[in-house]
């Protein structure tokens, strides 16, 4: 009896992780399939599910329609840029509310969490008009600035959750040993926090990299394209290139994939095992 | 090495007074220990004088420099932690030479200070390990390590053996004392094990609820405590203690305890304070290796008493036992065990006797 519950529990486990996988990844399964389609595979019935004639030239023709290569270079710029900034904002954030004796933390805290609440519809108008004001529409700031105030809040406080777990007297030990605050943040704090620094910068990528709005907004002119705002391109007036939207998608979620794979390697677990008693 | 001086030195977190104006100097190559029950304030303390917490009032001198607003990287200091802080992400040849690189220490120099220091705590065999491979003790070692390599003026140490298993901890604080022979570095040690403050300390702070109770060598400490609290604190088992009153019939004054049942005579040099302790409440203190069976000296009461329990330690026996005036438990040699309910008639020395004021807790001397 008890064996067989165990084994239904098992199933049911395994039956609710298959859904998870599925509907996280069939999608991107469908798209790279499409995009080694030919256009006339893709409407013919029945539908095929495997590529019956494989091709490569819809990732020629992708390139060749619209200046991909320049959208994707302006993704990388904005996104790495806007990463870069947000983590050292966020850490020197995140660090002060987890370990200064700061007066009001957690109003600042629930600041910062109710700051990350405002849809992005309504911070549109106000980001554009400012940027107007400034004359940097069109420019790679127009971008970098809004992304860091958007990741700011959510990379804050994954970084101060790890910052916490860190104990407090692998610090102390630092600053005895001569290093300044700053020092003994920067060499024992951030290399033990890295898990959080990797998940928290891989947010800030994400945010960055997808955005649509503000992009299409704030960087309308042709040279200043993210690839979100690229790829809505390649559909025209009466057509829609499923072929070429999908292969331009896969050029899109590579960078992303290959990132994510990267820093999954080094967000390794229990690093700190070892430093303290336990 | 240096001199440590505390001058009124006061700690608050908030409206909450944990540290109240300590005055106390270390002298050069001294090894003080800071002992006292958990919170207390012991550890507080030395956090102040390491720099990681603030000072409300009062001075800090390290070599006459007062240290106040310095911090802790500027008080060429080193201190081992209770939960040994080792750097996780470094080797144990980078954990012990992070201070020298801080300061920039030539390659050739730090390389022959490690390894000196390694060969010190024989842990040269560890150096390319991790502190996640290593023992509690060998982690202890490394710390230990990191905090002589740099030849600070001052050791500061936070229960450094709290954590580690009874055998170990013993191993580790003969270490301890072996290393300040060698190295007569100044060294201020917090623990709450009067153990540990008896055999490292050339003198001993007990502390409590952020008062300084008694400052003293551990002779004074254990024979001359000032309090109550002291008395209770040291020893173990710790000082006896029974109710007791001084009556003085016929010129003569006397310990009762129990409201009479029993009562002896007060040694000689007691007398003349005993004439003016009649009528007062008193806790009278003896130490369990100061009852016995045999009349030992002179100055010997005796009082009768019933076994209660017998607990044998292989060198000694410790006896609990049953008297008039409550319960004491001596320390006997380990041929003398006697069985439970059995009748004795004990010797209590009373050239080691103590008497403590009952409202204050105060230690009276003749």
């Amino acid at each position: 009896m008890r064996r067989n519950e165990l084994f239904t529990a098992g199933r049911l486990r395994l039956i609710a992780a298959a859904v998870v996988v599925v509907n996280g990844f069939f999608p991107a399964v469908w798209i790279l399939l499409t995009s080694v389609k030919p256009e006339l595979e893709l409407v013919r019935k029945p539908i095929t599910y495997l590529p019956h004639e494989f091709t490569l030239d819809n990732y020629v023709q992708v390139f060749r329609q619209q200046p991909l290569g320049l959208y994707l270079a302006n993704s990388v710029i904005v996104a790495s840029a806007s990463t870069v900034v947000t983590l050292l904002v966020s850490a020197c954030a995140a660090y002060a509310i987890a370990r200064l004796r700061l007066r009001h933390r957690d109003l600042i805290l629930s600041a910062i969490i109710a700051s990350s609440t405002f849809p992005l519809v309504t911070l549109l108008v106000p980001i554009f008009q400012t940027m107007r004001a400034v004359g940097l529409l069109n420019t790679y700031p127009a971008l970098i600035l809004p992304y860091v105030v958007l990741s700011l809040p959510v990379c804050t406080l994954v970084l101060v959750s790890f910052f916490q777990s860190i104990p407090r007297d692998l610090e102390n030990a630092a600053m005895i040993d001569g290093a300044t605050r700053f020092g003994a943040m920067w060499r024992i704090v951030v290399p033990l926090a890295a898990p959080g620094v990797f998940t928290a910068g891989i947010l800030a990528f994400v945010n960055s990299w997808d955005e649509f709005l503000l992009a299409l907004s704030l960087n309308s002119a042709a040279r200043m394209r993210t690839l979100p705002v690229g790829i809505a391109l390649y559909q025209g007036e009466f057509t829609f290139p499923w072929h070429i939207i999908a292969a331009a998608l896969v050029v899109a979620i590579v960078p992303i994939a290959v990132l994510i794979a990267l820093f999954q390697e080094r967000v390794v677990g229990g690093l700190t095992t070892g430093g303290m008693k336990g | 090495m240096a001199s440590v001086e505390l001058t009124r030195v006061a700690k608050s977190f908030g409206s909450t007074k944990v540290i109240h104006g300590i005055d106390l100097r270390v002298d050069d190559g001294e090894f003080v220990v800071f002992v006292g029950p958990s919170g207390c304030g012991k550890s507080t303390l030395l956090r102040m004088i390491a720099g990681l917490e603030s000072v409300t009032d009062g001075t800090i001198r390290i070599s006459d420099v007062v240290v106040n607003a310095l911090p802790p990287r500027a008080r060429d200091i080193a201190m081992v932690f209770q939960d040994y802080a080792l750097y996780p992400h470094k080797s144990v040849y980078e954990n012990i030479c992070f201070g020298l690189r801080l300061r920039k220490t030539s390659a050739a120099e730090l390389d022959r200070r490690v390894r000196e220091a390694a060969d010190i705590l024989q842990i040269a065999h560890l150096l390319d390990r991790y502190p996640r491979a290593l023992s509690g003790g060998q982690r202890q070692r490394v710390a230990m390590g990191r905090a002589i390599v740099r030849d600070p003026q001052l050791f500061l140490f936070d229960e450094p053996l709290s954590n580690l298993d009874a055998l170990l901890r013993n191993e580790m604080r003969t270490e301890i004392k072996k290393l300040h022979r060698r190295l007569r570095a100044t060294s201020i040690y917090v623990t709450h094990d009067q153990v540990e403050a008896m055999t490292l300390a050339d003198r001993i702070v007990v502390l409590s609820g952020g008062h300084l109770m008694q400052l003293g060598s551990p002779d004074d400490i254990y024979h001359r405590p000032v309090s109550k609290f002291v008395a209770g604190f040291t020893g173990s088992p710790p000082m006896n203690f029974l109710p007791a009153s001084v009556a003085r019939p016929n010129g003569v004054a006397l310990v009762e305890l129990a409201g009479g049942r029993e009562r002896f005579a007060l040694p000689a040099r007691w007398q003349a304070l005993g004439a003016t302790l009649v009528g007062r409440d008193f806790e009278f203190g003896i130490r369990p290796e100061d009852i016995g069976v045999e009349a030992r000296g002179n100055d010997v009461a005796e009082i009768a008493s019933t076994v209660i329990v017998t607990e044998p330690l292989g060198a000694e026996n410790l006896v609990t036992l049953g008297t008039a005036g409550g319960e004491l438990t001596a320390r006997f040699a380990a041929g003398v065990a006697p069985r439970p309910d059995e009748a004795l008639r004990l010797r209590l020395d009373l050239s080691h006797m103590h008497l403590f004021d009952r409202q204050t807790g105060e230690a009276l001397r003749p």
